[in-house]
């Protein structure tokens, strides 16, 4: 998409299978997204981060030394964190559910089981453009609203302030 | 209990403005760009079978090394079916899910089923018909092996 609005998108791919990397970065081209920058791990992630701003991670889950999971938890809450509002895509074959816990609660937005397909990433990405998230911040988490539906009816307690106004109730 | 804080998208920085995000998301959803990067996937396909093969024979070499053997398992099940090789991605799924429920159960996977799921991994991704009748038997055997090891195991506790 020569000239596309994707051209202004920076996009940080974290992957420790080379191939992968490059795969993820063709499908990104293939959108217009010029400016992509690779780590093989969390701990080179974070250090380009922090000399480069980006607007949308992928991330792997298993890799060493740090993994996907610990990456994400230090993008949103260490105080060097460049922008700990970044939105956060895993892309792993790790789909048990105590892993794919284990990332939504470090603060991942969006979560794509490989194998990948370019309807997969592609449809998440919309999702995290057209329909960002409210975050959440107390004192055991910080990250995107893990509530993904507002239960019609819901009588309370609402436990967040501001619940009543993202929810619309009056 | 203190009161979490809900910040509303509109308090932080967005990928892009709503309307470019609107544009964008129209274009991420069109037929043709899905189509666009499926071609980008397809093209991929001889060298992230090279990549396979590499990792096929890692597996090999890990036997013996159960968490090595799990570790290259669930690379494989990552890309094995976008390398266009879905036989053995669908092997390695099920190797991968037998290691889980195993430890789930507590107790060490069965050395055999292991050395049978490399074994089918390896023929499955040096096979001509990659994803012929034969791979699709050897996938429903494996996994009523995988059903009756699990029963098994959870029968003896």
């Amino acid at each position: 998409m020569p000239g596309s609005a994707f051209e202004v998108l920076r996009v940080l791919v974290v992957e420790d299978n080379q191939h992968m990397r490059s795969l993820l970065r063709s499908l990104l081209n293939s959108i217009g997204i010029r400016e992509i920058h690779e780590a093989a791990n969390g701990t080179a992630a974070l250090d380009i981060l922090r000399e480069k701003p980006c607007d949308l991670i992928l991330s792997d889950l298993a890799m060493k030394p740090m993994d996907g999971i610990d990456f994400t938890r230090d993008v949103r809450l260490s105080p060097r964190s460049p922008n700990p509002f970044l939105p956060v895509i895993m892309v792993t074959g790790h789909t048990e559910r105590h892993k794919v816990e284990a990332a939504r609660d470090a603060g991942v937005t969006e979560f794509i089981a490989k194998p990948v397909t370019a309807q997969s990433l592609f449809a998440r990405i919309a999702e995290i453009l057209e329909r960002p998230r409210a975050f959440v911040r107390c004192e055991s988490y910080f990250g995107p609203d893990r509530r993904r539906k507002a239960q019609e009816g819901y009588p309370g307690p609402w436990r967040r302030h501001g619940d009543r106004q993202i929810l619309h109730v009056p | 209990m203190k009161k979490a804080e809900l910040i509303p998208p509109g308090d932080y920085p967005q990928m892009a403005g709503k309307s470019a995000a609107t544009k964008m998301a129209r274009a991420l959803r069109a037929p043709e760009t899905a189509a666009r990067g499926a071609q980008v996937i397809q093209e991929a396909g001889s060298q992230l079978r090279l990549a396979v093969h590499d990792y096929v024979r890692q597996l090999e070499d890990a036997l013996g090394d159960p968490s090595l053997v799990f570790e290259k398992a669930h690379e494989l099940r990552g890309f094995a079916e976008t390398a266009g090789l879905s036989a053995t991605g669908r092997i390695a799924s099920g190797l991968c899910r037998y290691f889980d429920e195993m430890e789930k159960l507590g107790t060490a996977p069965d050395a055999a089923v292991i050395a049978l799921h490399v074994s089918a991994i390896t023929r499955a991704a040096r096979a001509k018909d990659e994803a012929g009748r034969m791979s699709h038997a050897v996938v429903k055997e494996l996994a009523a092996l995988v059903a009756h090891k699990l029963a098994e195991t959870k029968a003896a506790r």
